[in-house]
């Protein structure tokens, strides 16, 4: 999101409806699965993109209602199966916000992983406590009752809907839109002109808050530019 | 953003423990007022009749529900026919029991068959069963064919008509024989630890398997490597069940009288059948440890003691473990004490469950539901459940378990946040409206792999 001189539409007078979708995941279990550090370095390489969405993006909305301590399932086996606190801060320091394609972030997991084996040898074969088993989503959108042709519609619909609607929308959407935004600021900007609550909804902090927090910053944001 | 398209209980609970001598009791003066004789049924209560949709709003929220109904609308017409061992008891037809109607209360129209056979099918059948979970066996000629008998014998007798056939657990497997339209879609459910099967009797019942089109799995570990989509589906329980359901507070300080429970003391419970798997005579040593340093009771509620020639031998080691120490309290239940498990679990302070081998570890559900911080060994699906320091903590050894004993005991906030995570994490991940939606997901899935 750019902020731009030119606001597209008049305020409150969206050009287009915005419909709340919500996505349904169901979990495969993939055939890779690592024992050692050396195993799941491969399999990071190797397993389809589905998988490493599934462990990133897909368990954070699992683990919606966590604060702090939990950002992707990597991360935590690196700790808690590997007793490897350094990587597991470094997995965990990723910020899936920050990629707009599976495989860039499959590639920054990769590097994060490489550099730390190749600092500390002793670590590549291991054995973990428990072994790690890669799975992916199979993921289907859904419609929901709930549709904006104002701003004050959309504030509702972002009280009625599930967390996993706000999930939809605000955190997987980047993979969809390939931008670094997500499609209530995309709503607000392009539809409604309202650029610096757009940008606003860009800033809020998902890995130290819950699901549920994280809507009602963007609901408090939505109030304001309502105000 | 575009819309898009719909993609009496019994006399037999009784309640022991040693009276302390009396110069030792004197930091409550309940406890020679305890071991009452428990208020129980004579007879199992009469099943309540299943909930329906809309009962679940109030607990996982109204946009959740009108989600499974926008997923079934796709599917409104279609048919499925569930396939199972036993109609009544175990874990299976309990789920199918309110799953079947909550199915078809979305107009998925869902029938559900129980297959039949004789004694000696049914021997066979346990034995693969414990086979299929590790155990040693020698698979005989004539054991595969009165497996293979008895199936055909069902596959005549049933019609499979439907969209979706789903056949639950290793008994039915060889039922993919009678799959005769290429639209239909097979799945097998399976319920049980796959990861190390005997290999014999795995290798006999493959080649069944790999001819189905996806199969399903409780945990990831549980699993095989086979040539068809597997599908991960945790167990789950039911918040509205009488094992589960909000009760009155009166109720479980009335259960506790009856059991001669402290309230005003710290209360850790471990409920499981009395089985060596579920180590109970560790969580007797661990509790013995950590008292050394905080003053709590123990409370051992199980059952299977009555019909079951190990579990009598077990409770029997319990109870020596426990001796005459009058914290211990042992709670030998019948199977239909629901309600009375519920007071207990809502009544601890933390609830362990300290099992070297487990299946998914459904009371350890049952516990976070209650919002308890909880205590369980690292095995079977556990892990699944528990995120250690998350969402409970999970131990290894009896000294382990001890220590965390301490440790949720002396820090409540703590120990109160665990709660509450462990709660939302079965929230969004084990309740029987996620089982309902997982079920409509891959009815979908495959729906539009065979369109």
């Amino acid at each position: 999101m750019t902020s731009s001189a030119m606001a597209p539409t008049p305020l409150h007078m969206p050009v287009k409806a915005f419909y709340f979708n919500t996505s349904a995941h169901l979990v495969r279990i993939s055939r890779e699965k690592a024992g050692t550090l050396s195993e799941f370095l491969q399999a990071l390489r190797e397993c389809p993109e589905g998988s490493i969405f599934q462990h990133s993006f897909r368990t954070l909305q699992e683990h919606h209602f966590i604060r702090e301590g939990f950002s992707n399932d990597f991360a935590h086996w690196a700790l808690s199966a590997c007793n490897e606190p350094s990587l597991a801060e470094g997995l965990a320091s990723v910020d899936v916000r920050e990629f707009t394609s599976v495989a860039q972030l499959r590639e920054r997991f990769v590097q994060i992983v490489e550099g730390f084996l190749k600092r500390t040898p002793a670590a590549v074969n291991r054995a973990a406590k428990e072994t790690f088993y890669f799975c992916a989503s199979d993921i289907m959108v859904i419609p929901t009752s709930f549709v904006a042709h104002t701003l004050q519609e959309f504030a509702e619909g972002l009280r009625g809907v599930s967390v996993h609607s706000i999930h939809h929308h605000f955190i997987e959407a980047r993979l969809r839109l390939k931008l670094m935004s997500n499609d209530f600021s995309q709503w607000l900007y392009e539809d409604l002109g309202l650029t610096d609550a757009a940008c606003q909804l860009n800033r809020i902090d998902i890995y130290t808050v819950t699901m549920e927090d994280v809507r009602k910053q963007i609901i408090r944001v939505v109030e304001r530019a309502l105000s | 953003m575009e819309p898009v398209e719909s993609q009496t209980r019994s006399e037999s609970a009784v309640a022991e423990s040693s009276s302390r001598p009396a110069e030792t009791s004197s930091a409550s003066p309940v406890r020679t007022e305890r071991r009452r004789k428990p208020r129980t049924w004579e007879t199992p209560p009469a099943p309540v009749p299943p909930p329906h949709l809309d009962d679940y709003k109030h607990i996982v929220g109204a946009a959740e529900i009108d989600e499974l109904h926008f997923l079934a609308r796709e599917l409104k017409g279609k048919t499925v026919k569930m396939v199972n061992s036993t109609a009544v008891g175990g874990g299976v037809a309990e789920m199918l029991n309110h799953l079947v109607p909550l199915l078809n209360e979305v107009e998925v129209n869902t029938h559900w068959d129980v297959i039949t056979g004789g004694n000696d099918f049914f021997e066979v059948t346990k034995a693969f069963h414990n086979a299929l979970q590790g155990g040693e066996y020698n698979l005989t000629q004539h054991a595969r064919d009165i497996f293979l008998m008895n199936n055909e014998q069902n596959r005549q007798r049933i019609q499979f008509n439907e969209d979706f056939i789903v056949i639950h657990d290793p008994q039915p497997a060889p039922l993919i024989r009678a799959r005769q339209e290429s639209h239909q879609r097979w799945i097998w459910r399976c319920h049980i630890d796959l990861s190390s099967p005997n290999s014999e009797v795995w290798g006999f019942l493959r080649p069944s398997v790999e001819k189905y089109d996806a199969a399903i799995f409780s945990s990831q570990s549980f699993a095989r490597q086979l040539p068809i989509p597997q599908y991960l589906f945790y167990p789950c329980i039911d918040p509205l069940s009488e094992k589960n359901k909000d009760i009155d507070d009166s109720f479980v300080q009335q259960v506790c009288d009856e059991f001669g429970i402290d309230r005003s003391r710290p209360i850790v419970t471990q409920v499981s059948r009395f089985d060596r798997a579920k180590d109970p005579v560790g969580v007797i040593q661990a509790f013995k440890q950590a008292r050394k340093y905080v003053d709590f009771q123990l409370v051992m509620a199980g059952g299977g003691a009555t019909d079951d020639p190990e579990g009598v031998a077990v409770l029997k080691e319990v109870r020596e473990a426990a001796g005459d120490d009058p914290d211990i309290i042992i709670l030998d239940l019948p199977p239909w004490c629901a309600l009375e498990i519920n007071a207990l679990q809502r009544a601890s302070t933390i609830i362990v469950q300290k099992s070297v081998r487990e299946g998914f570890g459904l009371t350890v559900t049952e516990a976070l539901w209650k919002g308890k911080p909880t205590i369980a060994g690292a095995v079977g699906g556990i892990p699944n459940q528990i995120i250690h320091k998350l969402t409970g903590a999970l131990v290894h050894s009896v000294d382990g378990c001890a220590y965390q004993m301490r440790y949720l005991l002396t820090h409540p906030d703590f120990a109160r946040q665990l709660g509450q995570n462990g709660r939302e994490h079965v929230k969004e991940n084990f309740l029987m409206t996620t089982n309902v939606r997982r079920w409509l997901l891959l009815l979908r899935i495959l729906q539009s792999g065979a369109n």
